[in-house]
This record gives C-alpha cells, sequence and structure tokens, in this order.
C-alpha cells in the first residue's frame, strides 16, 4: 500500500451552514438515477406522450382549410371543415387550453408512478438496505437536511416528468398563437399549481414508501395498489355501486387531479363523451375542499412518520 | 485546538427500551490514542454513537472536545470523524465522489471537497480505485474510504468502530500503520472501538474496557498492566538439561508457572530472591540461560484477568438474593422492577 505518498495534509477553509447540505444530498441522489438505463428508458417512454400533446397543437394550429382546398370551396364548405378542425380539436384536447393540460398531467401519471417507484427505492430505499443513513446522519446535519434533499430528488424527478414539459407545451401553444403579449397567464400559474400539488405530495410520499418499505418490488406492489388498486375500488363504489363521491377521495392520484384541475381552473372531468359520462356519473367528483384536506392530511402523515423514522441508529426494543 | 480532557463523561447510562446498554458510565480521557475495548454486546457501539449525538443519553451526560452532550450534536459532529463497522457506503458513487459528499456534508464548499477527496484518496493509497464505483471496493479498500470520508474534514477527534474487522493480516498492519501515524505524525486523537487486542496494543496509549455496559478498568496500559516483580521469564539451553533445572527451581522454593517449551519457563519467586539465584542454580544443572525478563502482564492477560474478575463478580451477584442489583448485557431484560429502578 502507497500509504503516505502524499502526506496528509491538514484543512483549515472555511466551512458553510448545514442548511446548504440539501443540495449536495440532492444532487447525488439525482446522479445516482441517471446513471441507471430503466430511468432513461421509462424517461423516453414519458415523453412520447409529450411529443403526442406538442405535435398535435402544432399541427392543429397549422392545418389551414382554405389553403388545404386551395381556395376552390365554398364558404359553407371551408365553415364545415373549420368546424371539424375545431371539433376534432376539442375532442382531442389539443387547443393548448386549461384542459389540454389537465389531460396532459393525467396521462403522465402514468410514467410518473413507475419512475418514482423506481427512483424512491434506488435513492431512500438504498440507503437503508446498505446502511447509507449512518454516513450521512454522522456528519454535522440534521435528519430534515437528508429528507429536504431527497425529496428535493424525487421532486426535480416529478417535475422533469410533468411540470417542465407542461411549461414547453405552455410556450409552444404561446409562439403557435402568435398571442406573446397576450399569453393567458393565469393558465401558466394553474399548471405550476398543478406542478406543486403534484411535488409537494409525491416527494414525501416517495420517501415515506421508500424509508418504510426500502426494497424495490414490495415499493413497486404497493405503490402500484395505492394509485391503481384505489382508483378501481374508488370506480366501482361511485360508477357502478352509485356510492356517494366521497368515496372517490380514497383515490390518491384522482385526488390531486382535483386540485390540479381547480389550479387549471376547468372541471376534474376524466374523459368520455358527454352521454357516457351522463350514464356512468364518471363526471361525480369529490368536492375540492375535501380533495386539498385528504392530500394535506397524507402530507402530515408522511412528514411525522419520516421524522421519527429517519435515524441514524434503528433501536429495536 | 484539543482541550485537556479530550472526553468526559459523568453517569451516562443508556437504554434501549429494557436493555440496559449503558450503566452509569463515568471516564475522563485525555487526549491520545484510546482503545475501547470489551466483548460483543459490551456497550463499546452506543458510546459511540452517544459521543456522536446518534442517540440521547437515558441519564448522565458529559462532554467531547469541550462541547456538551445534551447541546447541539451537529457542532460537535463538525469536529469528529466516524468510521462505522457496518459498510455505510452509497452504492453507485465513485469512491471521490463518495469523500466529496463526506466533505461537502461537513460544510466544505464543493472545490475544496473534491480536492481534499483527492489528497485523502491518494494519502491512503486509493489514487487508482478513486474512479471506481463503491461496490467494486474490496474490504481493505472499503475500510480505507470509510476512513478517508471520516478524516475529510480534518477533524481532531476519529471515532474508529471496528477499524480492523474483515481485513487480512497484511491489511490489518495497513491500517493500523495509518492509524498511529495521524496519532503520532498529525496529532489526532482517536478512540479506537474494537474487540482485538492487539490493536489496541500497537496504536494505543489508554483503554477503556467495557464489560455489560460499564466501565472495569480505565487508564494508560502501562499503569493497568500489573507489574509483577515476583515473575520471570526464563530462556535456556540446552533443552536435555532443562528437566533438571526445573527440578533445581522448585527445591530452591520457586513456583514453576509453565513451561511453554522445552527451553522456556515461567517461575514465581519467594520473596527476597536474588537473580544471581537463577544463575547459580544454572550453573550446577548445567545449563546456560539466554534470556531472563520480568514476567509483566500483557494486553492480552489484562484483558483476560478482568474478563476473569467480573465473570466471578457475576457469579457472586447472582448468588445475592432475588431483587438484588444486575447490571450485564441481556440479563437485565429479566430484572424484576425493583431491582431495575434500583439500578
Amino acid at each position: 500500500m502507497n500509504v503516505n505518498l502524499l502526506g496528509y495534509r491538514p484543512w483549515s477553509g472555511q466551512r458553510r451552514g448545514a442548511w446548504r447540505t440539501p443540495w449536495p444530498i440532492a444532487r447525488v441522489a439525482l446522479k445516482m438515477i441517471f446513471r441507471q438505463k430503466l430511468f432513461w428508458l421509462l424517461y423516453v417512454a414519458a415523453l412520447l406522450n409529450f411529443l403526442l400533446f406538442a405535435s398535435g397543437i402544432y399541427l392543429f394550429s397549422q392545418i389551414d382549410i382554405e389553403a388545404l382546398t386551395n381556395n376552390r370551396a365554398t364558404p359553407q364548405m371551408i365553415k364545415f371543415w373549420t368546424d371539424m378542425k375545431m371539433t376534432l380539436q376539442k375532442q382531442l384536447k389539443l387547443a393548448g387550453d386549461a384542459e389540454t393540460y389537465r389531460n396532459f398531467f393525467w396521462f403522465q401519471g402514468y410514467f410518473t408512478m413507475a419512475i418514482l417507484a423506481l427512483a424512491g427505492a434506488t435513492l431512500v430505499g438504498g440507503d437503508y438496505q446498505h446502511g447509507s443513513l449512518p454516513f450521512y446522519l454522522s456528519k454535522p446535519i440534521h435528519r430534515w437536511h437528508y429528507l429536504i434533499g431527497k425529496m428535493a430528488a424525487v421532486a426535480v424527478f416529478i417535475s422533469m416528468l410533468t411540470t417542465v414539459p407542461a411549461i414547453l407545451l405552455f410556450i409552444e401553444g404561446m409562439l403557435l398563437s402568435e398571442e406573446f403579449v397576450n399569453a393567458p397567464w393565469p393558465l401558466l400559474w394553474g399548471v405550476l399549481g398543478y406542478g406543486l400539488t403534484l411535488t409537494v405530495v409525491l416527494s414525501p410520499l416517495v420517501v415515506m414508501l421508500a424509508s418504510w418499505l426500502r426494497r424495490t418490488v414490495p415499493l413497486v406492489m404497493v405503490w402500484a395498489g395505492l394509485l391503481f388498486f384505489c382508483r378501481i375500488v374508488a370506480d366501482v363504489l361511485v360508477d357502478l355501486l352509485r356510492y356517494d363521491p366521497h368515496w372517490r377521495l380514497i383515490d390518491l392520484w384522482n385526488l390531486m387531479f382535483v386540485v390540479g384541475s381547480w389550479c387549471l381552473g376547468v372541471t376534474p372531468d376524466r374523459g368520455g363523451s358527454e352521454r357516457v359520462r351522463q350514464l356512468s356519473l364518471a363526471a361525480r367528483q369529490p368536492p375540492v375542499e375535501a380533495a386539498l384536506l385528504v392530500l394535506a392530511g397524507v402530507f402530515v402523515v408522511c412528514i411525522v412518520y419520516l421524522h421519527l423514522r429517519i435515524r441514524a441508529v434503528e433501536v429495536v426494543t | 485546538m484539543v482541550p485537556m480532557s479530550l472526553i468526559t463523561l459523568t453517569h451516562l447510562t443508556y437504554r434501549y427500551g429494557a436493555h440496559l446498554a449503558l450503566d452509569d458510565v463515568s471516564l475522563v480521557l485525555e487526549p491520545g490514542a484510546i482503545g475501547l475495548l470489551g466483548p460483543n454486546g459490551a456497550g463499546k457501539s452506543t458510546l459511540l454513537r452517544l459521543l456522536l449525538g446518534l442517540l440521547a443519553p437515558t441519564a448522565g451526560g458529559g462532554s467531547v472536545l469541550g462541547l456538551d452532550l445534551q447541546g447541539d450534536s451537529g457542532q460537535r459532529r463538525g469536529l469528529v470523524g466516524y468510521m462505522t463497522e457496518a459498510d455505510a457506503l452509497v452504492p453507485g458513487l465513485k469512491g471521490v465522489e463518495y469523500v466529496t459528499l463526506a466533505g461537502e456534508l461537513c460544510g466544505m464548499p464543493y472545490r475544496d471537497a473534491q480536492r481534499r477527496a483527492h489528497e485523502l484518496l491518494t494519502f491512503l493509497g486509493l489514487e487508482e480505485a478513486r474512479y471506481r464505483k463503491l461496490e467494486e471496493y474490496s474490504t481493505g479498500m472499503k475500510q480505507r474510504i470509510k476512513l478517508a470520508q471520516a478524516l475529510v474534514h480534518d477533524p481532531p477527534l476519529l471515532l474508529l468502530d471496528e477499524p480492523t474487522s474483515g481485513l487480512d493480516p497484511a491489511g490489518r498492519d495497513d491500517m493500523l500503520s495509518l492509524l498511529r501515524l495521524l496519532v503520532q505524525e498529525h496529532g489526532k486523537s482517536l478512540l479506537l472501538s474494537t474487540h482485538v487486542l492487539g490493536d489496541v496494543e500497537r496504536v494505543c496509549s489508554q483503554v477503556v474496557i467495557l464489560v455489560g455496559g460499564r466501565v472495569v478498568r480505565q487508564g494508560r496500559v502501562d499503569e493497568l498492566r500489573t507489574s509483577r516483580r515476583d515473575r520471570y521469564r526464563l530462556e535456556m539451553e540446552p533443552a536435555e538439561h532443562v528437566a533438571a533445572f526445573i527440578g533445581a527451581l522448585q527445591s530452591a522454593g520457586l513456583t514453576v508457572l509453565s513451561s511453554e517449551s522445552q527451553r522456556e519457563v515461567s517461575v514465581a519467586v519467594p520473596e527476597g530472591w536474588s537473580t544471581r539465584g537463577f544463575f547459580a542454580l544454572a550453573r550446577d544443572a548445567d545449563v546456560l540461560i539466554r534470556g531472563l525478563q520480568r514476567d509483566d502482564e500483557d494486553l492480552d492477560q489484562l484483558f483476560h484477568r478482568v474478563m476473569d474478575e467480573e465473570g466471578r463478580g457475576e457469579a457472586q451477584r447472582g448468588s445475592e438474593p432475588p431483587g438484588a442489583v444486575h447490571h450485564a448485557g441481556a440479563a437485565v431484560d429479566q430484572l424484576d422492577p425493583a431491582a431495575e429502578a434500583r439500578s
């Protein structure tokens, strides 16, 4: 062993406050996920949804009926085709309005769930599995610095999958509509509000589940159960058995959808034709206040659990 | 600046639920290399975690480097480097990234932490492995990188939990040489928790022996070893005359304690015995004495003597009537409430 090739040298620099330590924790966490090929595979799949929306918005904005008919159509025909275009755009929710973003967030959720299960197991579960927690907590930091760092990393993933692509869609829509000056800013706040709702609820939830379950497979199972099984149960109860819409409060992703739709200023309508919606009562949703209350409860439970759980030494009595 | 007293503990007690892990520990340790000895479950790791602030004392208190145990543990951890017994690595990171992260967590700016990480990895002989992922490291490399992360912020005190665990003899020698170097040439103090007596003997000048959560011996190694003026170790030849020589020793009133080989013998001498007597008896038995030294207790013997004394003490306490106070280890779980309250 080449001990002392370079002699030990003391260090006497200026130390910074512990409040800055969440950044290196988050940076290292992001680096660890970015090194996984599975992450990039899922991320590319998630971007396909974004590309679908982006190209749809672009195509509909570029269809010029008069040009397509070479100015040979009658005004009635032009009106007919224009109405057709607008109806199709509306039905596919590709008009670049609030409904577009509401649908984009909803569909993006499936990819977000998959990536968060992977991220949670790698970022936090791995720290338990490999005994890394004593490494972090033996340094001059508080457990909240560790938690904030980890939650910030999860928040970056959520934003990369939802808020950032949604903002890009907004910019695209703004540029194509040539209304740069009169841009629909409330819509942007709505997008940011929806993204913030997802980030604030999902970040502690992922970290909490990962610190509880630790391993990838149980985490994916519980995560899927929480977000898909609960939805199926809620749909059966409300749509088929005609229970009160408050039963949808057990569907966490739907709750974020309700709050996000409220941020965007649209009804929390999950799609389907008007007739189907009337028949199945799929449009019945709990009030936004109730959804907010449940999400706040989930947030508080996660934070309390993490406060109790994150310790360098696990005391088993 | 290291204060006169490195660690001061007063009636420090820690319980894991009903299990008493540390029982009324009071200590004053001076700067230097201190060995923390004890069998498994003696409370060594618990004591390190308490000093670091990872656990809060159930009762009692103390200070580390002048900082109160009940005070800001973050400030204390800023002055202490901790090397865990378990791996405590972050898989997926490269060696240099891991040590850089440790530096940043200690409040070092990124560039400083990175430069320091490179310096330390070179110092510890890991310069060629610094860009390898931690999961590819051998046990010896893992131990060294754990030492690097503990040293990154240049703390005056290192708390080392079994630093030679899992190392082969060569790796163990390297690690102990490094620790000695840090103490002797760079003025570091270290608290070395181990159950390998040889490690302590090679590095430490002070020793604390914990048994069942209690301090049973504490002090300088050379002071704790019993100075046995009545015992000698003799080395002689030729081997065929040694039996006659042993007979002569016994006839002269000496007690032969052990005859480890054909050439070595340990004896206890009566009061007033002069070493010249050995040579006179040797001449008569036609034996040449090649070595004569006082048979002082080594650390291994000291530790086993302490353990034996503790074992006898435990047995004595065990014969006491029900309700008597017990201390050690898992037995505490079975205490009756009255005894527990008294303890």
